[in-house]
């Protein structure tokens, strides 16, 4: 560590004008960061951890103000003008934004974004940008990199794009590299790539990292201080040794004890009482999409999102059903529910066959079939207040209903979630995130509806919300006999409620078995390289786990792998993967689709 | 590629056939027809005329001899002029129809896009109000009002252009049709490309190069330009349309012999040939010209690249 | 909806017009006109015209609108010219016979005539034209013109050949035309385009396209040299021409202009010469403005309502027609709402010279007797006015038309209590209706005769003429028109047109309103313009002065 701080910020401010009156996002933030040293700024949402690191480049949103100071190697950065920040953005200091979908400019090639940095910061015949450009391709495990540089963004994966992203911030040797949240839109598998991309890199390129981050997991295994923020203010810093084993703040405390670990002992499921009979059963349902040509010349393409997928739940169990983005999972559940038609299979419900029904039966049927969604305002009309919106279900299912019994309706079942009689002629974007989901499973809830399908119900939310709403769940579960289907890919999450889970990959179901079994040992080479991928919010166990990151990234499901079709990334492939697709067979108490289902020994876990 | 404008091609027949039924019939239905006028023709006369022009066969059969004679590339005799035929109407009508749709087109593009991108730069400020007022009266004001009002003070008063008429087909003459034609689209392209440009300057991706320290232009010009054009390019097909219509009255205003003219007067004459041939061919172009604006598309959104 | 639109730019333009006032273009008159002594001639002869519509065709033969015609008069002779004053002087005829019973013409050509090529112009070419006229094959929609000329009528309609019409080349400069009956205006009728020579070799290369630029040979003090369909035509002098010692302009355009707005504001810059017509909305402002330019004359032609007399109010009910026609104030039309100088009419035919007009008693009545006689009538024609009468009053969609008809109507419901249900139509749709007489009580029409005689508007009333929409069919008025068509006397044959009017304005199938005039912008550099009731303005007696 050096003596002279790389950065230094001191009572740095962030207020923004809004029509409803000032807000202060960052209130008196002060901290130094050293060369080469990682820092990791931890914080929910609205903490204002975001807002201070764009305010050190001058970034803020046009109503936003930034007092105070920030040093960069003595020079001030708050209150530049554009002219003198621009020597420092892109040159000095690189960022590195969450989301690389929509952050790399879809309209121009890689090389284009990559060549104007540099033609900005650090002029070259263009040879020798283009050679540079390759090296920082090379650098950050992009292969092909000469043909990359023609390439656009959306011929790219997630994770691609986010490695042309940190190699665009590092093409001009910056002292520091900040990361928002460089992986949260990421999949677990990738995410774990580009982070221990992140660490290579740093020792590489003696960069100094800010990461800023909610995910408590990922700070243990990345950096070596971290500070705390919540509304605005930092309540700790320190080590991350420290922090992690003495938490002093009680916020700190807060933030560790909500964040689900997968090293941890799992909070007991509601028990599922013996003689359960079956609600839902699905045999081999498949869905396809067609979708218009990619391109504007060629045909029109056919997906299959979901193939011949086989399930039963049992009345008042939860079936999880873990998968990384695209392998289908949230579409099976609308196909169960029939709000996108199957291609094929049947689906049965208590009894009778959803998959027979006509229009208005199916109608009928939905009562007691109800959907929770990820984002809970988005979800809600903003133009309704929540009596209405969560009285609607009753205006189809129950119109004998007057005024006064809609109105008693909505006040139980809002207390049932934990929200108020108070709240009844409320607007939705007068709650937070957590307390519209609440409204969202009210509403799913007052036809008292057998079945619950949760969509990705707490991945929107900060850790302390979801774990109150995971409690929620599970407490009406109990109380209600609700039969859960939870849809996430967050797998410690899933642990959390899940009796059976189901993993997808790529529109298949690779392994099903117990949540204890699945979790403690489990079969299929991609169950494995999910759980391992999975960050423990622990240094102490994070520096010593052996990990090797699973390659690669899910191939398209418009031209699946033949037989099985993880091979591609998988470690164990043989030969007879390839022309053999696995069938989903029992090994000890658990279905496993892979060839090499019981042969493989142990998994390595850290 | 060769297949799709094929495909497209061979698209474009049923639509422009049923254009052309529906045209043909609907012209055919309206009361009155090409010789009536004022001083009726002794029956004798008439007689001549409608054995001349193939007026005396059942409609159906005129019909089928419309389209076989259209296969052939050939649209019928002029009802009105009489020294003409309406496939040389057409061929000296339109490439003075042509250039000033095309002018008016590139100037309301140069214009639009120029005036929308500075006013997105400058958002609620002097700059931005200024050109949104002016594209305000672009938009309010129709160009039958604007255009004697400018020849008035143009040509009537300052005396410094001509007030109509073709003349050697030179600027002087197509200033002011040009700019007419082009006022109420270079309002609507600056609306457009304002609010497209202001939401592109909000994404990500520009965020990007803003925190890559890319000057102010370089970020307009070369991130933001391209994805901000998108809607002015799908709005270049109804521009087209626009611009058609709108030449109607403006080539009568100034006099210009254009393809625009033909149109009405060959509907109040009840010129079935020609209104019939300025209808195909116009349904034809608007076609071609959606083709070129799916191209055009194509090209700047390197997702649905060829 | 177009022309609507038109009206509202042309209200705007009016707004702003009287805003502006005069501008520079207007007063760039620095040089005296004509020089020094008035009379001196400008260095460039170049006469631009707007011209209206755009002609049809440049085919005499074939060519029908007044457009055509204004240029067909500079291209084309015929073997007559009117003057003027409404006489008929010798053109590409030198000098003429007319036999005992009036039924043979025989013209003596001028000798030298030449075609624009070169060629002698030859009796043998004006046969060729005058078969070539009424050749069903040429389809003329105004072939009727040469009706009178023996044979013409069977040969339109297909059954008798062309070689059958009673004309002989007597020999190169001799030309002998028969008339089927004795025809006083025939001399004139021989000025009209139908009556044109066209060059046979010329037709026969090119057929169809005769008429273009290029193709076009013609006899007249012009040549056609460029032909650009909607942005002009362009003339310049024929040296064959047998007078082209006399033509001082070397060169005309014709700008065919149909809006006259636009042609104003052309006008005012200084791009045209002469208008060929003024909208009624800018009158106020060229008397005010432009008085000096502003140039009315009386043309031939009457504006008038038509009845139908063979459908009920009006069918036998003369009482009621008169009425209509008194009770409306003729005075008030024409200064208010026409407002170009119209003449009030209060009978059929336009004053012309030879022909005495034939006014009722009533014409000389203050307007306040004419309305007392009115309501007089109308109780005695059985519409009392406890059961009002409502009428249809159709005319084309135009504003000046509509302005009109809102007067009239206001002026029957005023006097007679009448209701009027005004209702305008398409031209197209317009003629239609008109024609079929079902449903129509009060038609708008106007009348323009096709040579200067009485008979063409006398014609139009007889029961079987084409044209008659009203369906008046009166035995005592037919046998007047008849016997005129055949009275060869002069003198005999005005009594029976001026009797058979007494019988008509009588009768009252019609209500004269007022009769045309014409109205037109002419700079005053023009020279030789001389106003006339044909509108008829030969270019080669026109010069430009100095400016
Ligand atoms: S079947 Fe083969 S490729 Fe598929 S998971 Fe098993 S070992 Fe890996």
């Amino acid at each position: 560590m050096s003596t002279t701080p790389l950065l230094e910020v001191s009572d740095l401010h962030v207020r923004f004008t809004t029509p409803a009156g000032p807000v202060q996002a960052v209130a008196g933030l002060s901290f130094s960061l050293s060369a080469s040293e990682t820092l990791a700024i931890v914080g929910e949402s609205g903490s204002g951890k975001t807002q201070a690191a764009l305010a050190l480049l001058g970034l803020l949103a046009d109503n936003g103000r930034a007092s105070g100071s920030a040093r960069l190697e003595g020079e001030e950065l708050i209150g530049q003008p554009a002219r003198v920040l621009n020597r420092v953005r892109g040159a000095r200091i690189g960022m590195v934004f969450q989301d690389p979908m929509t952050s790399l400019n879809p309209f121009l090639t890689i090389g284009d974004q990559m060549g104007q940095v540099l033609a900005r910061h650090r002029p070259m015949a263009r040879a020798a940008a283009r050679a540079e450009c390759c090296r920082l391709l090379d650098a950050v495990g992009i292969s092909a990199a000469a043909r990359r540089l023609t390439q656009y963004p959306h011929e790219l994966s997630g994770g691609m794009r986010q490695r042309v992203m940190i190699a665009a911030a590092l093409l001009c040797r910056p002292a520091l590299l900040i990361a928002d949240e460089p992986t949260t839109a990421l999949d677990v598998t990738v995410q774990a790539q580009i982070l221990a991309l992140l660490g290579e890199l740093r020792r590489e390129f003696a960069t100094a990292v800010l990461l800023i981050t909610h995910d408590l997991g990922i700070v243990a295994g990345t950096c070596e201080r971290m500070l705390v923020m919540q509304r605005g203010a930092l309540v700790e810093q320190g080590t991350v040794d420290q922090v992690y084993a003495e938490p002093a703040h009680p916020y700190t405390r807060r933030l560790l004890a909500a964040a689900p670990r997968l090293d941890a002992p799992r909070s007991a499921a509601v028990p599922l009482p013996a003689d359960s009979r079956m609600l839902l059963a699905a045999e081999e349902v498949s869905v396809r999409f067609r979708l218009p040509p990619e391109r504007l010349f060629s045909r029109a393409r056919e997906l299959q999102a979901v193939s011949e997928v086989s399930l039963t739940v049992a009345e008042r169990e939860t079936l999880g059903i873990v998968g990384e983005s695209g392998c289908g999972k949230s579409t099976l559940a609308r196909a169960l529910l029939r709000l996108v038609e199957p291609a094929a299979g049947r689906v049965q419900f208590d009894g009778r066959e959803l998959t027979a029904l006509d229009r208005t039966q199916l109608k009928a049927a939905r009562r007691d079939l109800q959907l929770v969604f990820q984002d809970p305002l988005a979800a809600l009309d903003p133009r309704m207040t929540v009596r209405d919106i969560v009285a609607e279900p009753l205006r189809t299912f129950r119109p004998e209903l007057r005024a006064a019994e809609v109105t008693a309706e909505v006040t139980k079942i809002l207390e049932e979630v934990g929200l108020e009689a108070a709240h009844l002629y409320r607007y939705p974007h007068q709650f937070s995130g957590g307390q519209c989901q609440r409204i969202g499973i009210a509403r799913a809830l007052i036809l008292r509806p057998k079945l619950l399908v949760c969509d990705e119900p707490v991945s929107a939310l900060d850790v302390t919300i979801q774990s109150q709403i995971i409690n929620l769940l599970r407490d009406l579960q109990e109380r209600f006999g609700l039969t859960l289907l939870f849809i996430a890919h967050d797998l410690a999450v899933v642990r959390e409620i899940s009796h059976r889970v189901m993993v997808m990959y790529l529109g298949r179901v690779v392994e099903l078995a117990p949540v204890e079994r699945l979790y403690a040992s489990p079969e299929h080479p991609y169950t494995r390289a999910l759980l391992a991928a999975v960050p423990i919010p622990d240094p102490e166990r994070e520096r010593n786990r052996v990990r090797t990151p699973l390659a690669g990234e899910p191939p398209s499901a418009f031209a699946p792998p033949s037989g099985c079709a993880f091979r591609t990334r998988c470690p164990h492939a043989i030969e007879r993967c390839a022309e053999e697709r696995p069938a989903l067979r029992d090994y000890r108490g658990a279905l496993v689709a892979c060839h090499l289902a019981g042969k493989l020994g142990e998994p390595g876990r850290g | 590629m060769l297949r799709f404008t094929l495909n497209r091609l061979l698209g474009a027949i049923p639509t422009l056939l049923i254009l052309i039924a529906v045209a043909f019939f609907l012209i055919r239905m309206a009361p009155g027809g090409p010789f009536d006028s004022e001083r009726q023709l002794p029956p004798e006369i008439e007689a001549n005329l409608r054995a001349a022009y193939n007026l005396d066969a059942p409609l159906h059969q005129q019909f089928l001899r419309y389209l076989a004679d259209l296969a052939r590339g050939d649209f019928g005799p002029s009802f009105q002029y009489r020294d003409f035929t309406v496939t040389e109407l057409i061929a000296s009508g339109f490439p003075v129809s042509l250039r000033l749709g095309g002018l008016a087109l590139l100037l309301a593009l140069v214009l639009g896009v120029t005036a929308g991108t500075l006013a997105a730069m400058r958002q609620n400020r002097a700059p931005d109000y200024a050109v949104m007022a002016v594209s305000m009266t672009g938009i309010s004001v129709p160009n039958f009002v604007m255009a004697p009002l400018l020849v008035l003070v143009f040509a009537v008063l300052l005396g410094w252009l001509p007030a109509g008429g073709l003349g050697d087909g030179g600027w002087r003459h197509l200033l002011l049709p040009v700019i007419c034609l082009a006022l109420p689209q270079v309002a609507y392209i600056a609306r457009l490309t304002r609010g497209s440009m202001i939401e592109v300057l909000r994404s990500h991706f520009i965020r990007t190069a803003r925190a890559q320290g890319l000057a102010m232009h370089t970020i307009v010009l070369r991130h933001a330009l391209k994805p901000a054009l998108l809607p002015v390019v799908s709005f270049l097909g109804p521009a087209a349309a626009g611009l058609i219509t709108g030449s109607v009255v403006i080539e009568q205003i100034f006099g210009l012999p254009g393809l625009g003219r033909y149109f009405v007067q060959g509907a109040l004459n009840r010129d079935y040939t020609l209104v019939m041939g300025v209808v195909v061919f116009y349904g034809a172009l608007i076609i071609l010209f959606n083709f070129l604006v799916d191209l055009l598309y194509g090209w700047l959104d390197p997702r649905v690249k060829a | 909806m177009h022309s609507h639109r038109l009206s509202l730019m042309g209200a705007v333009l009016a707004a702003a017009l009287f805003t502006a006032g005069c501008g520079p273009a207007e007063q760039r008159t620095a040089v005296p006109i004509g020089g020094a002594s008035g009379a001196e001639l400008a260095e460039r002869q170049v006469f631009r015209r707007g011209n209206g519509a755009e002609p049809e065709t440049l085919d005499p033969h074939r060519a029908t609108s007044v457009t055509a015609g204004n240029i067909a008069r500079d291209l084309f002779e015929g073997l007559t010219e009117m003057t003027p004053d409404g006489s008929v002087k010798p053109a590409a005829a030198e000098s003429w016979t007319i036999s005992e019973d009036s039924l043979v013409y025989t013209f003596r050509l001028r000798s030298g005539a030449r075609w624009s090529n070169g060629d002698p112009v030859t009796a043998g070419d004006w046969l060729f034209s005058l078969r070539r006229a009424v050749d069903p094959a040429t389809l003329s929609d105004y072939a009727a013109i040469l009706y009178p000329i023996e044979g013409a009528r069977a040969i339109v309609a297909g059954e008798a050949a062309p070689d059958t019409l009673g004309v002989q080349a007597l020999d190169e400069q001799t030309l002998e035309i028969r008339l089927a009956a004795p025809t006083p205006y025939f001399l004139g009728l021989l000025t009209h385009s139908m009556s044109y020579p066209v060059h046979p070799p010329s037709v026969e290369r090119h057929g169809e396209r005769y008429a273009r630029a290029g193709n076009l040979v013609s006899n007249g003090a012009y040549q056609l040299t460029e032909w650009v369909v909607q942005s002009h035509i362009r003339a310049v002098r024929n040296p064959y021409y047998w007078n082209d010692a006399e033509t001082v302009i070397n060169e005309v355009w014709y700008y065919p202009i149909d809006n006259q707005d636009a042609e104003l504001r052309r006008y005012r810059t200084g791009e045209l010469d002469m208008t060929e017509k003024v909208s009624s909305r800018q009158v106020d402002w060229i008397q005010r403005n432009l008085a000096d330019e502003f140039v009315i004359s009386p043309y031939f032609g009457t504006y008038y309502y038509g009845l139908n007399v063979t459908r009920a109010p009006f069918q036998g009910n003369r009482e009621l027609r008169l009425a209509l026609s008194m009770a409306i104030d003729r005075d008030v039309i024409t200064e208010r709402i026409s407002g170009t100088g119209e003449i009030p009419a209060y009978s059929w035919v336009p004053p012309i010279p030879g022909y005495t007009q034939q006014l009722p008693e009533w014409a000389g009545w203050t307007q306040a007797e004419r309305e007392a006689e009115a309501r007089r009538l109308f109780e005695q024609s059985g519409h009392a006015a406890e059961s009002p009468l409502v009428l249809e009053l159709i005319y084309n969609t135009d504003d000046n038309h509509r302005r009109l008809a809102t007067a009239i109507a206001s002026m029957w419901q005023e006097v007679l209590g009448v209701e009027t249900r005004l209702s305008n139509q398409e031209w197209k749709v317009f003629l239609q209706t008109r024609r079929e007489r079902r449903q129509t009580q009060v038609f708008r029409s106007g009348w323009i005769g096709d040579y200067l005689d009485a008979f063409t508007f006398t014609e139009l009333l007889h029961s079987t003429y084409g044209l008659n929409d009203t369906g008046y069919a009166s035995e005592r008025y037919d046998e007047l028109v008849d016997t005129a068509a055949l009275e060869a006397d002069p003198a005999r044959r005005r009594a029976l047109l001026e009797e058979a009017e007494r019988v008509l304005i009588d009768d009252h199938p019609i209500i004269p309103l007022y009769f045309y005039v014409t109205a037109r912008l002419v700079k005053p550099w023009v020279g030789g313009y001389v106003p006339n009731i044909m509108d008829q303005h030969y270019t080669k007696n026109l010069y430009i002065l100095k400016h």
